[in-house]
């Protein structure tokens, strides 16, 4: 079996009273594009820097390349660890010229190696003949490509991304993003990123790990994040959603519009439990009925679709999505029916929650 | 609008400044030929191929003694290193040093100086003490004087006349004074005045004294040339000084310098001579070259040097006085021993006491 | 319903083995860092442990003179005239920099150059001058005397002199460091908040200022402490301070160890200085995005360009102008009476060459201390950065024969030597160098430095390949200010200096002492030409940066 380039063994970092980082544990695997998905102060980024060896594990461990490199007891420092780092605000040292930001991490090649190293990989990210210039004298997208080719300069065994797009404005990001994936994928590299974008994450990313208060909820697919979240807080960060109360009877899920049937997250749901029943907005289709009990309560156009705000007769409000040309209105009375294939996820109610 | 270039302007006033230094190169120092052999004769006794060497602290500035420490060098080949500082400064150097200073000699401007380090030096040998008058040199023999200077008083030729300034300075407490009045009550030499007055007057009539210029505002100054300066810019109409730093002014500014000295001949603690002098570290590594020197300063070439290149006052036998000087023979120097003034605790007490220094 | 139907959502590939339990981990800094600081605390103690060793010797006389009323009343002065300095010296330099630097001002870089020159008048030359010109006497009223009969300006004796004095010779130190910000400021702020609706003097107020608050106030705390420990500008000008009563007790009683005592107090009342500037220093971390940064416009100052060209040449006039004119007339009033110059090209060699020496090593000497304060915050940071005023904020002569009594005793091998007068220089000037480079440092963002360590390249590589090179600009302009601080220094001069080394700064104190003022005027004024040449190649280099 392959070892793991990169694993995080129930790692933790506190800064002071401050826990960042809780009792984390993933590993990612060779070539794979791995995402940290969370809001800001999900410590995220602090786990980023357990990785690249700018701080230091206060329990737990991490292992790169089935080496631990950060323990309580040990720490082997970042210039030792062959990762490669592409900070948010690039850090390109403005004192040099791109190319020689591109050969900074060759010391070890000789001066021939390192032109070449460097001219190829500027070739990848086709920014040959900007060697030359100064940072300050590229835009954004190529600070970003500069960035990135430095990173990838010296063949790290990972790289690892912070918040690479986000001081890109909306059309660069898309395009930065496409380029920023197949330059990954034809160099090969085993990649970590961080970001706050959902979009990004499931774009780029072959498996996401969702971030909360400093803990890992869960780590999958993005596919299976969205449709079978193991916690509320994956649902919700993966996409929008609604819960519908309701009450497990016979293993099926009793609700305003009748009984659901659902696969549970982790625990269990004995008979009589209440819980929420996850709904995305295209998992429920409906039809004008006059003496139905739900109502529709707003309408979004959105050009490709509208999006419409049902309210139940319990009082929880569902969104569906409808062709772009529906012409339900508001105050419009509806039947709900589910038309999604899989059982639905359903959470057990927490009291008070 | 055309801009000259930063640069160019800095260029150009680094030129002017080259042109005017320029004019300032090195004047070759003048020492009559014939002085100068007798000189050698004098001092060469003894010398070898193998001149060695001598460290010299001096609290007495370049200015004053780096020429005549020039000449001993070139006389005697004696490879002499100086250390230049204010006497205080070089003599609280010493102390830090203690056993380990590579000083040989101590060169200071004030018996204070001396007396201060007196335990570090060793007694001198006979025949350079006695070449002095036994009120210039310590009783034990630790120091000798090498040249006098004169307490005076400057004053504004342009409101006053020498004949219209009393002769002793018990008349300064009289109210006609009050405003005109300069000193420099932290002054070292003023300060051995003050000790000199306890010693001829006792310490009732010196705090009296005190009291009562004190009574008369006197302005306050550091030192004497800011007194002299004043003086003769008007601040104030007459100060008490050392005699020699007018002549400064003199030689700089022309005859028509409005300031001059006077003696008060009255006698008293007035017109003390005091003395700057020398003594002979106990570690020193080059005793002989360090008596050469002693003997040196003593020589007539020296003492000559002294009256004429700094208006000082001779103190051995045979050596005349700047012309423009009064002759020491003329001063009603009082008989006081440089070495009782050598302790400025009591005087310093008391002036405290007064408030006169803090 | 059965186990089967649930669906674990992430089913584990692996299952985390046990770990030992939870450790505290600290971001220590390197040995490369705390051991050269280590060593630098250790030199900035001599000063004070020096003066605990000779205050130990004190008589009761001594603490007697200690604890009197008066000691209070001096110490009173001390801090009122720091005070009085300080805030005078704010308030010219922080125009005169944003004039110099900001705006269309014509020749400003030449400007540049000559309002941070009165830096290099030592204060005993400058005292002497202030009186020579604005005395009751002085060549002022020499002026006014014919069309207005003045007979007798009002006395500048006392605080009112002593202050103007030293602010002419000090407002220079908060003009450099302010200059050295307000050049690198990022035009986004002013511009953004001009675009939410702020006039110029608004945006000056509420953006420029504080941005500017670190470099002022660490220029000012140069300026107070300086003032502390400044004797020829007090003496001269008659205001009794803490230091003026110290120099009494070496001057006039030879009494090391009163004057220890009394140098301890000062030290207290430093320390005092700098547990308040702490206190307004608050938390301070700017850094700079490393990006991109665009050239600041300058500021066109249309009408207002004759008011501050006037501003600008009043100041230079009085601080620079004057002395050298003085200088200059006594230079020439000497030469007509023939006397004799002495050469000083010696003493110019020597005092260029021990001055640049001093400069890089305090300027080498301040890199891991900054590096020290401003990425491992910490007590020892603490400690070595305050540790590091004390030498600057005593009297040259007590820190002087603080390393006699080492050197002579324990280091005897140094003693006499340059590199004994070169750790007096450290020891007293480090915090001018290490302000600047404290301030450069923490625009270096610690992002690019991590890059770098990412790259495969160590701490001291990162540092000499990354940081340094960032550094350099902030770092060179504290070398020039310990360049210039060197070349007028006299007390350390006099008595650590080799033997027969001559300076021209030992070479104008050995003249104006005796009161020979033309021979004086000679070393004085290249001084002042000497110095101009770092400051200018400083400002010339700016305009070239990229």
């Amino acid at each position: 079996m392959i070892p793991p380039v990169v694993e995080c063994i129930r790692a933790a970092k506190s800064f002071g009273p401050t826990r960042a980082v809780e009792d984390v544990s993933f590993a990612v695997g060779p070539g794979e594009v791995v995402g940290f998905l969370g809001s800001s102060g999900s410590g995220k980024t602090t786990l980023l820097r357990l990785i690249a060896g700018f701080e230091t594990v206060s329990a737990g461990e991490v292992r790169i390349a089935d080496k631990v490199v950060s323990s309580p007891y040990d720490h082997v420092p970042s210039e030792r660890r062959n990762v490669g780092v592409v900070f948010q605000e690039y850090a390109l040292f403005p004192h040099l010229t791109v190319a020689e930001n591109v050969e900074f991490g060759l010391g070890k090649l000789s001066r021939h190696e390192r032109r070449r190293r460097s001219g190829r990989v500027l070739e990848m990210v086709r920014l040959d003949g900007m060697g030359r210039r100064y940072p300050h004298q590229l835009s954004g997208g190529e600070q970003q490509r500069v960035a990135l080719a430095r990173t990838l300069a010296p063949r790290p065994v990972t790289i690892l991304l912070d918040e690479p797009f986000s001081n890109l404005d909306a059309s660069m990001k898309s395009e930065m993003r496409r380029e920023v994936c197949e330059i990954l994928k034809e160099s090969g590299a085993t990649a970590v990123f961080v970001t706050h974008d959902r979009e990004e994450a499931f774009a780029m990313a072959d498996r996401v790990a969702v971030l909360q208060s400093g803990r890992l909820e869960q780590i999958d697919s993005p596919s299976a994040l969205y449709h079978s979240p193991a916690t509320p807080l994956v649902a919700k960060a993966t996409g929008a959603c609604d819960f519908l109360p309701g009450r497990i009877r016979g293993g099926r899920a009793v609700t305003d519009f009748g009984s659901l049937a659902v696969a549970a997250c982790s625990g269990g749901l004995r008979e009589g439990t209440e819980v929420d029943v996850l709904i995305r907005a295209d998992d429920l289709q409906l039809a004008p009925d006059p003496s139905a009990a739900a109502v529709v309560t707003s309408r979004e156009f959105r050009g490709d679709e509208v999006l419409l705000a049902v309210r139940t007769p319990s009082g929880a409000t569902v969104h569906c999505r409808r062709h772009h040309y529906s012409t339900l209105e508001c105050e419009t009375r509806v039947r709900l029916f589910p038309v999604r294939s899989e059982p639905f996820v359903a959470f057990p109610r927490r009291p008070g929650a | 609008m055309t801009r000259m270039p930063a640069w160019t302007w800095l260029a150009a006033g680094l030129l002017s400044m080259a042109a005017l230094l320029a004019c300032a190169r090195e004047v070759i120092k003048e020492v009559p030929v014939e002085v100068e052999v007798e000189v050698v004769k004098e001092v060469v006794r003894g010398v070898s191929a193998e001149a060695g060497s001598l460290v010299v602290y001096s609290g007495r500035s370049d200015s004053l003694v780096g020429p005549i420490i020039d000449q001993f060098r070139d006389v005697t080949g004696i490879d002499v290193s100086v250390k230049y500082g204010s006497t205080s400064e070089v003599a609280a150097t010493l102390l830090e040093e203690g056993g380990s200073s590579p000083a040989d000699v101590f060169f200071a401007q004030d018996p204070g100086g001396l007396g201060a380090v007196a335990d570090m030096l060793a007694p001198l040998p006979d025949d350079i003490v006695s070449k002095v008058p036994e009120w210039a040199r310590s009783p034990q023999g630790r120091w000798v004087g090498i040249s006098g200077r004169a307490r005076v008083v400057v004053y504004n030729t342009a409101t006053l006349s020498d004949g219209g300034i009393p002769a002793t300075l018990t008349s300064f407490s009289e109210p006609e004074w009050k405003g005109r009045l300069g000193w420099a009550p932290t002054n070292g030499s003023f300060q051995a005045m003050v000790t000199a007055m306890r010693v001829l007057w006792g310490e009732d009539k010196t705090r009296e004294w005190l009291q009562s210029i004190q009574d008369n505002d006197p302005q306050i100054y550091p030192k004497n040339t800011p007194i002299v300066a004043a003086a003769a810019a008007g601040e104030v109409d007459v100060g008490f000084v050392n005699h020699y730093y007018l002549y400064r002014f003199i030689q700089e500014n022309g005859e028509g310098f409005p300031a001059r000295n006077h003696y008060l001949d009255g006698g008293g603690p007035g017109s003390v001579v005091l003395v700057a002098g020398a003594g002979i570290l106990k570690t020193a590594e080059n005793p002989e070259n360090a008596e050469r020197f002693l003997n040196f300063m003593l020589s007539q070439v020296a003492q000559q040097y002294f009256a004429s290149q700094t208006y000082e006052y001779p103190l051995v036998e045979g050596v005349r006085t700047h012309r423009i000087l009064k002759p020491l023979s003329d001063i009603n120097n009082p008989s006081v021993d440089m070495a009782d003034l050598a302790d400025l605790v009591g005087t310093q007490r008391l002036l405290r006491e007064l408030g006169i220094i803090p | 319903m059965t186990s089967e139907d649930l669906r674990i959502a992430a089913a584990p590939r692996w299952q985390p083995p046990a770990l030992p339990a939870e450790r505290q981990t600290w971001t220590r800094p390197p040995a490369a860092v705390w051991l050269p600081v280590l060593l630098i605390t250790i030199a900035m103690a001599l000063p004070p442990v020096y003066l605990l060793l000779r205050s130990a010797d004190a008589s009761a006389e001594a603490w007697r003179l200690l604890l009197r009323p008066r000691t209070a009343e001096i110490a009173l002065r001390s801090l009122s005239l720091a005070a009085a300095v300080t805030l005078a010296s704010v308030a010219l330099a922080v125009p005169l920099a944003w004039l110099t630097v900001r705006t269309d001002l014509p020749y400003r870089r030449v400007w540049g150059v000559l309002t941070a020159l009165p830096l290099v008048i030592p204060s005993y030359v400058g005292g002497f001058l202030i009186i020579s010109a604005l005395g009751p006497k002085g060549l002022l009223q020499g002026v006014l005397q014919g069309p207005l009969g003045v007979d007798r300006l009002p006395s500048i004796y006392g605080l009112p002199g002593a202050a103007l004095t030293l602010v002419l010779l000090s407002y220079p130190y908060v003009l450099l460091t302010v200059r050295g910000v307000m050049g690198g400021l990022n035009p986004a702020y002013e511009e953004t908040a001009r675009s939410l609706g702020l006039g110029p003097w608004a945006v000056m107020r509420r953006v420029t200022l504080p941005q500017l608050r670190p470099a002022v106030v660490s220029g000012g705390l140069l300026v107070g402490l300086y003032t502390l420990s400044d004797f020829g500008a007090v003496s001269l000008l008659r205001y009794e301070t803490f230091t003026w009563a110290i120099y009494q007790q070496y001057q006039t009683s030879f009494d090391r160890s009163t004057a220890a005592l009394l140098s301890a107090a000062l030290v207290l009342a430093a320390i005092l200085i700098l547990v308040s500037e702490a206190w307004t220093r608050g938390r301070m971390a700017y850094h700079e995005s490393a990006g991109a940064r665009r050239p600041l416009r300058p500021v066109g100052l249309g009408r207002w360009k004759w008011p501050a060209i006037l501003f600008t040449g009043a100041v230079v006039t009085a601080s620079l102008m004057l002395p050298a004119w003085v200088l200059g007339y006594w230079l020439v009033r000497g030469l007509h009476a023939g006397v004799a110059m002495g050469s000083i090209w010696t003493a110019a060699f020597n005092s260029v060459s021990i001055s640049a020496l001093a400069a890089a090593a305090a300027a080498v000497c301040s890199l891991p201390v900054a590096v020290l304060v401003v990425r491992y915050p910490g007590i020892f940071a603490k400690v070595a950065e305050r540790m590091s005023y004390v030498g600057y904020a005593l009297p040259g002569i007590v820190v002087a024969l603080a390393l006699v009594f080492f050197g002579a005793n324990y280091a005897r091998p140094i003693y006499q030597t340059a590199w004994l007068l070169l750790l007096a220089y450290v020891v007293m000037f480090l915090p001018a160098a290490l302000g600047a480079s404290r301030a450069s440092l923490l625009r270096v963002g610690p992002r690019l430095e991590e890059a770098a360590r990412s790259l495969g390249h160590g701490p001291l590589r990162t540092f000499l390949n990354v940081t340094a090179p960032l550094m350099l600009p902030g770092v060179l302009s504290g070398a020039a200010l310990v360049f210039l601080l060197t070349m007028k220094e006299l007390p350390a001069t006099l008595i650590l200096g080799p033997l027969d080394f001559k300076t021209l700064s030992t070479q104008v104190w050995s003249a104006s002492s005796e009161a020979f003022f033309a021979q004086a005027a000679v070393p004085a004024l290249l001084l002042i030409l000497l110095s101009a040449v770092p400051l200018g190649y400083l400002m010339l280099r700016d305009r070239a940066r990229f």
